[in-house]
């Protein structure tokens, strides 16, 4: 504008082509305007749509998992629910059965789950071919070694891959246990085995750190033959050897618990026979606490 | 069967993307190390792949690729077979100069000299830039990774007046005459 | 001392690395710590050996001091020699209930009574193995004290490892064995190499094996590198795949080092062009052997580097699977 009034003798239409340049710069600039408007609207419009998209499949989601938590504890109180119940509930809903289905299975995994919480197995799909249970074992409350079995599903139950030490005689209870037909009562076996095994360790090792005064002379990998020497206080302090066995290989406490000594009089004496009781009764590192506190050894 | 194609995707401002692709997956890594660390003007990408087909979940996410790099380890048969296999799952456009082979371990006394000269052969009949790299090097490293990322900047359009197409007329490789009459001999 | 003594006495320093030499003798309970003083260790081997000799012969050594001295040597380093895997079969009921003094009673009843010009010595050693020294003899000779036998066995688990066993003592220590340790029968358990811990961790499982959880914790990456914003990998999870795949065939961590593995293949040799070879009623042999420091770990790195496909083929997977490392392959599979 300001050039047109400078320069008012210049030719008119010099001027008239300015005006429709500026005027075709308005109207780009418009056009830019409104489609920025229609465009956002068309955004919120958009946003709009799948929000409330988005808000159906919560909701249909929400009551999919209502009636199923509702099934599960009717699974749960009942234990087998009756088809109409379900009928009634879901009122004849086409995916009852579904969901049926589906409440058994997370039924089946919590109780899985809470199985290998109480020291049970825990069992996994491997890749294709078979399973692998894992075998937790635990001592006084603490948890020691997971022992691990992959198991070969194909046409005939087979032991594929394991980390059970090779002490422990699996193979015998493969054999000995209906392995094909009872694979639990197999892995009940194991488990208890590997449970005496690792708590046998777990007292040999207790014994050792607990008490200094008794020294292990001999153990053996399986921990069935525990040799202890300790001093028997007295007028004349004496070693004294015991030896306990663990002939049954799924118990942690010993079968037989034998005492020698230079003084032959003390295998036989009361006091002894007493110990012995406790020794049969009580896991070795706690007994030997009990012995210490009466005196009986020092 | 997907096709990775050159022009699919749009440049992203300042930024130029590398595919790295070996078998072994052991040089690549260094190397890409390398030319991340390197000082340049523009923002550099390197992808690593084992092998093309690239997977196609990553398709969304995938940059637009301004130089493939094939890399073969010459003491190794594998290698080369799993180069030539992957070189099926490139867009012809890519051939237009962004490819380039980068062979390793050239000087091993235990290389079959027949290997060498079927790359070469291979890399010939595609048109292609071969470069020779020293992978046990700190500074062989430095070198090939300086090469690749002066051919990248040229293949992401970064120097003006240059493109791969013009790059490669001039330094695609060549198999002399002579080869096949040496191996006559 | 005679002069078979003198010479066992001689070859057995010879074997001892100058290194080991001072600790090895420390531990002889025979030579007391002064007299060790008396000895210069910086004395080139053959006067030292001659010092010792000497000083052996003022103390009234006997074959039973030369034996303890070697065993001690064998026992602490088990590397230097060859090691073979038997394995016990059949156990018997009371089988797990041996006890150490018993069968180190049974085993010299039962041996000397195959062969009564033997010479034995069984020792334990702190982790729970016994080590059983044979030096055989026969009618005619004296027990050879230069090459004896040694075998390692391991109470209430069925393997025994054996060096130093010639054909013709074998059905006699095997025989021993068997009925020592209370088992049926015992064979060859195709497994050998030098590293007698970790043919043993191999054939016990005392290696970190990887099986699947509910639960992964995220393997460790090896050599793991900080990674760049800048650098993705396209085929992430194939390579993490791998490397699981590869742990679960052979392990974490370090894996028992094992030097070779040995596939013999057994075939008919089918070839109409060649009809000498395919009419013989002979087998066709042919023989692929892995070599390596650390075979486990080099299979592991092939297979997680790619350089092997995956899954793993049950051959390789087998040697950690069947603690085995000799293999014949016949036409119906392994």
């Amino acid at each position: 504008m300001a050039d047109a009034m400078e320069e008012p003798r210049k030719d008119v239409l010099v001027h008239l082509n300015m005006l429709e340049m500026k005027a075709n710069h308005l109207a780009v600039k418009q056009q830019e305007v409104w489609q920025v408007k229609v465009g956002r609207e068309e955004q919120l419009n958009a946003t709009l749509q799948a929000l409330i998209i988005k808000r159906d499949q919560l909701k249909a989601e929400l009551k999919a998992n209502t009636s199923l938590q509702n099934l599960r504890t009717l699974l749960d109180k009942t234990n087998a629910p009756c088809e109409r119940d379900v009928e009634d509930m879901e009122n004849g809903s086409e995916n009852s059965q579904t969901l049926l289905l589906m409440a058994r299975h997370t039924q089946l995994k919590d109780l899985l789950h809470a199985h290998h919480l109480i020291g049970g197995y825990n069992v996994l799909l491997t890749k294709g071919k078979g399973v692998c249970v894992s075998i937790a074992t635990a001592y006084e409350g603490l948890y020691l070694e997971t022992y691990n079995l992959e198991i070969n599903l194909q046409c005939k139950i087979r032991i594929s891959r394991h980390n059970i030490p090779p002490f422990i005689p699996l193979e015998t209870m493969v054999k000995q246990g209906n392995m094909q037909t009872d694979i639990r009562a197999f892995l009940d076996t194991l488990s208890q085995y590997l449970n005496a095994y690792v708590g046998r360790r777990q007292q040999l090792h207790l014994v050792k750190e607990i008490h200094n005064s008794v020294q292990v002379m001999e153990s053996n990998a399986l921990c069935t033959i525990l040799v202890l020497m300790f001093t028997v206080p007295g007028e004349k302090a004496r070693a004294a050897l015991c030896t306990l066995e663990y002939n049954d290989h799924t118990q942690c406490l010993p079968t037989r618990v034998l005492i020698e000594s230079e003084d032959t009089a003390l295998a036989s004496s009361p006091q002894w026979k007493k110990d012995q009781a406790l020794l049969l009764e009580t896991p070795v590192h706690r007994a030997l606490v009990t012995l210490k506190k009466k005196g009986s050894i020092a | 069967m997907s096709l990775l194609k050159p022009f699919s995707k749009l440049p992203e401002l300042n930024t130029a993307n590398i595919l790295l692709v070996e078998n072994e997956e052991q040089f690549q890594q260094i190397l890409a190390e390398t030319i991340v660390l390197l000082k340049k003007n523009v923002n550099v990408n390197v992808r690593l792949a084992r092998s093309l087909p690239l997977p196609i979940e990553n398709e969304k996410f995938r940059p637009r690729i301004d130089l493939v790099v094939f890399i073969i380890n010459l003491t190794s048969e594998l290698s080369y077979q799993s180069a030539e296999v992957s070189l099926k799952f490139l867009d012809p456009d890519y051939f237009l100069g962004k490819v380039c082979f980068l062979v390793t371990n050239a000087r091993n006394a235990s290389v079959p000299p027949e290997r060498l000269i079927s790359v070469r052969k291979l890399v010939a009949s595609l048109h292609c830039p071969l470069l020779f790299a020293e992978d046990q090097m700190t500074d062989g490293v430095n070198t090939a990774a300086h090469r690749l990322l002066a051919i990248l900047k040229v293949t992401s359009g970064h120097v003006p007046m240059a493109t791969g197409l013009y790059l490669s007329s001039l330094t695609r490789c060549t198999v002399p005459s002579d080869i096949d009459q040496q191996n006559f001999d | 001392m005679d002069q078979s003594m003198k010479r066992t006495l001689q070859r057995l320093i010879r074997r001892i690395p100058f290194q080991l030499l001072k600790t090895t003798l420390s531990k002889w309970a025979h030579i007391l710590e002064e007299d060790l003083l008396l000895l210069d260790f910086t004395q080139p081997k053959c006067l030292f050996t001659e010092n010792l000799l000497s000083l052996c012969e003022g103390k009234g050594t006997t074959v039973k001091h030369i034996t303890e001295l070697e065993m001690i040597y064998i026992i602490e380093n088990p590397n230097q020699v060859m090691w073979r895997a038997f394995q016990l079969l059949d156990a018997r009921e009371d089988a797990p209930s041996i006890e150490l003094t018993q069968f180190k009673e049974q085993f010299k009843a039962h041996l000397t009574e195959l062969n009564s010009h033997v010479s034995i010595k069984i020792k334990k050693h702190t982790d729970e193995a016994v080590w059983i020294r044979i030096a055989w003899g026969d009618n005619f000779t004296k027990p050879n004290h230069l090459k004896p036998t040694y075998a390692v066995h391991h109470l209430q688990t069925p393997y025994v490892f054996v060096t130093g066993l010639t054909v013709k003592h074998k059905p006699l220590l095997n025989q021993a064995l068997v009925l020592t340790t209370r088992y049926g029968s015992i064979k060859d358990a195709s497994l050998s190499g030098r590293n007698l811990v970790a043919i043993r961790d191999l054939l016990m499982r005392q290696y970190q094996q990887v099986f699947p959880t509910k639960h992964p914790k995220p393997l460790q990456e090896k050599n793991h590198v900080p990674t760049n914003p800048n650098i993705e990998k396209e085929q992430i999870e194939n390579t993490e795949n791998r490397l699981q795949m590869a742990c679960e065939a052979f392990g974490d961590g370090t894996l028992p080092q094992l030097q070779k593995a040995v596939y013999q293949l057994e075939t008919k040799f089918r070839d109409n062009s060649n009809r000498t070879l395919t009419g013989s009623d002979e087998p066709f042999r042919g023989v692929v052997e892995f070599t390596s420091t650390n075979l486990l770990e080099s299979l592991r790195h092939a297979v997680s580097s790619g350089i092997a496909s995956t899954p793993v083929t049950p051959l390789l997977s087998s040697i950690t699977q069947k603690g085995r490392n000799y293999f014949v392959v016949t036409d119906k599979g392994v």
